[in-house]
């Protein structure tokens, strides 16, 4: 809980809003239950006055169904509104935080993140954050003063009743809620490792549905998938009828805590403790109360997942930085040349993958970086951009790069990593990433340089086309190409490339070789550092070094 | 429920509003038609005993207030109260298991009927679909469907009867307020059917940019180290509160409008209830009713609009449904594609392949071949090689029968491919393409996908044959290392030599090997070829390849530029030409 309340903590410029909404939130409820409340005891009392000839005033109570009736409809638009305006601007707070605390861990912390499905996690656990106010906070807060309320609203005409309510409420709002989440643990926990893994043999069967009908293997899979489905929907069913159970026992709380009421209440009419006309109204107004307890379920239910969520977000928001910066050195390198001498690097601790790694790539030198796949190329590309430590030393210009500020280090680099991303834009938005004040003239060199100036002209909407989410609107090869006149527009002493033509065919791969050989070329002292198994891309290079 | 936008949700799909997919979605319905049947029983069960209960509570009330009576008079009515309130949450508890079941049953067979389909439509019918909404529409499509058939149809009905029923009790009692319910009633539905149509059409004008603006946050950490890299990570920060900010203004204008909707629906349902109980105040005031009659419709005008108000509560259910079965059925209606459907079966032994005249395109202007004339004796190993895009991989697939010629033939023998029975053509081919495919399973079960009887020597065999050996010892359990999503670390060369075990292990006659020594250092492709050359004895083989080593075992090099056969000549002549050239 205390997680959850840090939450708060950070939204907390917006505490009028949130506090509005629950406020509106409890006037509805409040004006709900009166109305019925006081349109059973109008119409008794129209009743007895019509019966006994006493007169009876009412205007009062008419005048008050009218602008109850008006309360309740227009309040719970304005509730719905603010509350939802709370979100929105507990979301702006809770992103931009998320944004600076995310900033300095990647990629390093960033990766480990949920046992790595970090797409997939981050979204539902930044989900949960960013509706927590409105799904949990806010309607366990109005359920909660609701019932307070309105039980000392039930104690004042009435003790009796008001400590029986108590009863049904605990046992509707809080009694059932907490038996069902007990009850749907264990079929919640299955059923979300069975959909994962039904997720899973469809993904294979449908991306190697070639090779499995070749292979004779498709209604083998198909069986596999039928029977996942038929688990899946087995624990959706037993959650279904766990959901039965909690109406069914709220219908049957409220049914009963009505008739308590009617005994306790006729007791006191008996006992001349209160007017006959109010024990109508006490009973409406029981009735309705239960629209306040029917918040609590829902969002006690939904509690511990969100509570999870919080536990991990947070857990890797407190995360120590760990590259740590030194942004006030004023060190400047005095050229662009490379040196790495004994350099040592894990992506785990105890776990090395790069052992004394002596080499020097000096100013306007380019060196190609090849070998099997796992020998730490990748890694010796990241320790230079500062996303990892290293042991040893690694110099830029005759300064090691620990003593630089990143701001430096970095603005002296540019590099299309391992896996390069393209933001959800369009192909312009992505390149011009590389250099925002770059003109027209300078993109297409850009473009031209990474052979991607034919592709583009045919595109109908050029560089304007949207690549999709994670580029999923471009094949991979063009998205590797984005990512290379990205950095080729950034135009800096420093250029990395890590299998810059990964995914191209033996054309493509020729030619963006060939294009970017033209380049440099023209740009003598660009000191470049390529990683690839790729023959094609050792012409990269003046000299050739194998890990 | 929220009523942020979801990213991910197919943006198009409220745009293309036919009837197709709600006749489809009815079609269903008609199968689980028993159980839909019993969850309207349950429902009117339910509605007459809130009929009863009202009724015992208002006389009740009229013994206590108007007659007077003490404790002992109510107490069997409180106790009938809840009998009452316990027959009601049984109905409820069967109604929600019925639905529960019936929602099982629907979508079981949805996702078994898609899923076969979906694998029987195979990558020919397949064409032009992604695969990654294809696999969200099988798992999480499908279960869309379920709150259509639990929320949506039931309360379609039950918005037209519990009402009507309700008003047929009411008239005899108190028709006054009975004409106030049956004047104010539809005006709810109309009401919500403008509105909703009103805020559905902002919505749609607005949808690409929301969801964009709802996931932008996650694109920008999962992009954290190109921002880092381009020195734009630390100002990013203001175009996070920038984006969020509109965001809010954005989706708050599409939600004012939505909220109408709820608020037509409150509007009515109170004034109606509000506006009943003035009315028999006065009717009571006059002594022409009874307290009795007087509360119990008061009691009953909130449950009136009540299913009214539950059908505008599963419009979203409604929405939800349609949407996904905008993406199943035509899923479902997709003919299988032609030419799939011979009955011949191929003679044993390794076959004569002949490409005659063959074309295929995969559509306007992305490659494929045209005018193919290719031979392929019976036990001959041909090379493909050419540009990449020049049409190699789209041969060795017509050839494999993955997909059918526009135009010309293949003959097996003399016979056309087309004729052949699919599942004994494949049965009798190996296939390795360029990038294989591997299960999250063990290292055996891939090996063995296509041979599910295979014994541990036949599979050493294979794996010997494929220099794949050392690369199984080298595995932490061997043959039952689990290869796991990204292949348990395995190179792409390794898993290239995977395959081909595994395309030996099918004892195959045609052998179609789509770059088998990408990603091989020259020593193991040396060793891979030379392995190649024993196994292919008594098979036809077709390899495609760039490399040399690799072009020099074959027999013949079939060269092949922009979709066109160039010219057919011995691997000696086509690497000479090709030093020249270079």
């Amino acid at each position: 809980m205390i997680r959850l309340l840090r939450f708060l903590e950070i939204s907390r410029k917006q505490w009028l809003w949130m506090v509005a909404g629950i406020v509106l939130g409890v006037a509805v409820i409040a004006a709900n239950t009166l109305l019925m409340a006081v349109s059973g005891w109008f119409i008794a009392s129209m009743a007895v006055s019509g019966s006994s000839g006493v007169a009876f005033n009412y205007f009062f109570p008419s005048a008050g169904i009218r602008f109850l009736a008006i309360a309740r409809t227009v309040g719970r638009y304005a509730e719905r509104l603010v509350t939802h305006e709370a979100t929105f601007r507990i979301l702006a707070e809770l992103r931009v935080w998320l944004f600076k605390r995310f900033e300095p861990l990647s990629p390093a912390c960033l990766e480990r993140y949920a046992g790595g499905d970090v797409a997939g996690r981050l979204r539902a656990d930044v989900d949960a954050l960013e509706t927590l106010y409105l799904k949990i906070f806010a309607p366990l807060a109005v359920g909660i003063i609701s019932i307070a309320a309105a039980l000392v609203f039930l104690a004042w005409f009435s003790p009796p009743s008001a400590l029986i309510m108590l009863l049904f409420l605990l046992l509707a709002g809080i009694g059932l809620p907490l038996v069902v989440r007990s009850l749907s643990e264990e079929p919640g926990r299955r059923s979300a490792v069975l959909a994962a893994e039904l997720r899973n043999s469809v993904t294979e069967g449908l991306q190697g549905v070639e090779e499995l009908i070749l292979l004779g293997a498709i209604e083998r899979q198909a069986v596999v998938v039928d029977n996942l489905s038929a688990g899946v929907i087995r624990e959706q069913e037993r959650l279904g009828r766990i959901n039965a159970l909690s109406l069914a026992g709220m219908s049957l709380f409220a049914g009963a805590g009505v008739a308590a009421v009617l005994l306790t209440g006729s007791m006191q009419v008996a006992a001349q403790q209160i007017p006959p006309p109010n024990l109508v109204m006490l009973l409406l107004f029981s009735a309705a109360i239960f629209e306040a307890a029917g918040l609590l379920p829902a969002a006690l239910l939904m509690l511990p997942a969100a509570r999870e969520s919080a536990d991990r977000v947070f857990e890797l928001a407190d995360a120590p930085i760990p590259v740590p910066d030194n942004p006030l050195s004023g060190e400047m390198p005095a050229d662009n040349g490379i040196c790495f001498t004994n350099v040592s690097a894990s992506y785990l601790p105890g776990r090395p993958v790069l052992r004394d790694i002596s080499l020097t790539v000096p100013t306007g030198g380019s060196l190609v970086l090849t070998g099997s796949s796992g020998v730490g190329k990748s890694l010796l590309l990241e320790i230079l951009l500062r996303f990892r430590n290293y042991e040893g030393s690694i110099t830029v210009g005759g300064v090691e790069i620990r003593d630089l500020s990143k701001e430096t280090l970095l603005g002296m680099i540019a590099a299309v990593p391992q896996h390069p991303h393209l933001f959800n834009g369009s192909i312009r938005d992505n390149i011009m990433l590389g250099n925002p004040s770059a003109d027209e003239q300078l993109v297409l060199q850009a473009l031209s340089d990474s052979c991607l100036d034919a592709w583009v002209a045919g595109l109908p909407s050029g560089l304007d086309t949207a690549v999709g989410v994670g580029g999923s609107a471009v094949s991979g090869g063009e998205a590797r190409r984005i990512a290379l006149a990205r950095a080729l527009l950034k135009d800096v002493p420093i250029l990395l490339l890590d299998e810059p033509t990964e995914g191209l065919d033996a054309a493509t791969e020729r030619e963006v070789v060939a294009r970017l050989n033209r380049r440099l070329r023209t740009t003598r002292d660009t000191t470049v550092l390529v990683v690839s198994h790729r023959p094609a891309c050792l012409g990269l290079g003046d000299t050739v070094l194998r890990l | 429920m929220t009523e942020l936008p979801e990213d991910g949700d197919d943006g198009d799909s409220s745009t293309r509003r036919d009837n197709s997919a709600e006749q489809w979605l009815f079609a269903e319905a008609r199968k689980i038609r028993r159980p839909l049947f019993y969850i309207l029983g349950l429902s009117v069960a339910i509605g007459l005993l809130v009929v009863a209960q009202a009724y015992q509570l208002a006389s009740a009330c009229q013994r206590v207030v108007m007659q007077g009576e003490g404790v002992s008079s109510v107490l069997p009515l409180a106790g009938l109260l809840v009998l009452l309130a316990a027959g009601r949450a049984l109905c409820t508890y069967l109604l929600e298991t019925t639905s529960a079941r019936a929602a099982a049953s629907v979508k079981r067979s949805v996702r078994s009927q898609l899923y076969r389909k979906l694998q029987s439509l195979g990558p020919a019918g397949l064409a032009g679909n992604e695969t990654g909404p294809l696999i969200e529409t099988v798992t999480r499509g499908v279960d869309e469907l379920e709150p259509y058939f639990t929320r949506f149809l039931p309360q379609l009905f039950l918005a037209a009867l519990l009402p009507s029923m309700f008003l047929v009790i009411l008239v005899p009692f108190e028709w006054r307020s009975g004409l106030v319910l049956l004047f104010s009633a539809p005006c709810i539905p109309l009401f919500m059917i403008l509105i909703g149509r009103g805020s559905e059409s902002l919505h749609r004008r607005q949808w690409g940019r929301l969801s964009r603006m709802a996931g932008h946050l996650l694109d920008l950490v999962q992009g954290l180290p190109d921002l880092i890299i381009f020195g734009a990570a630390k100002k990013e920060a203001t175009v996070v509160a920038r984006v969020s900010e509109e965001y809010r203004v954005a989706t708050m204008a599409v939600l004012r409008v939505a909220f109408l909707s709820a608020f037509t629906l409150e509007f009515f349902a109170t004034v109606g209830t509000a506006v009943v109980a003035v009315i028999i105040g006065f009717r009571l005031l006059w002594g022409v009713v009874t307290l009795r009659e007087g509360l119990f419709v008061l009691l009953m005008a909130p449950e009136f609009y009540l299913p009214l108000r539950n059908l505008g509560l599963s419009y979203h259910a409604r929405m939800q449904g349609v949407a996904a079965a905008e993406r199943i059925a035509p899923l479902l209606a997709k003919p299988l594609p032609e030419g799939f459907a011979g009955t011949l079966i191929p003679p044993a032994g390794p076959p004569a392949i002949i490409f005659e005249g063959v074309s295929f395109r995969y559509g306007a202007n992305r490659g494929g071949i045209s005018d193919v004339d290719l031979e392929l004796p019976a036990g001959s190993i041909t090379a493909l090689a050419g540009e990449s895009g020049a049409g190699k991989s789209t041969l060795a697939r017509l050839l494999v029968g993955l997909a059918r010629p526009e135009s010309g033939r293949i003959l097996v023998n003399g016979q056309d491919l087309k004729m052949l029975e699919p599942d004994c053509w494949r049965s009798m081919l190996a296939w390795v393409p360029q990038a294989p495919f591997f299960t999250s399973g063990t290292v055996r079960e891939n090996l063995c996908l296509g041979r599910p009887d295979a014994d541990e020597g036949q599979i050493c065999m294979a794996l010997e044959a494929a220099v794949a050996g050392e690369i199984i010892g080298c595995l932490p359990h061997g043959l039952d290392t689990v290869l796991g999503d990204r292949g348990a670390g395995l190179s792409g060369g390794e898993l290239k030599r995977l395959a081909l075990a595994r395309a030996y292990l099918c004892q195959a006659t045609l052998l179609v090997l789509d770059e088998p020594t990408a990603g091989l250092d020259p020593e193991n492709e040396r060793l891979v070829l030379a392995a190649l050359e024993r196994v292919t004895r008594d098979r036809t083989v077709l390899i495609i390849s760039h490399r040399e080593q690799t072009l020099a075992c074959a027999e013949r090099v079939a060269e092949m530029v922009a979709g066109r056969l160039e010219r057919v000549v011995s691997p000696t002549v086509f690497l000479s030409s090709c030093e020249v050239a270079a």
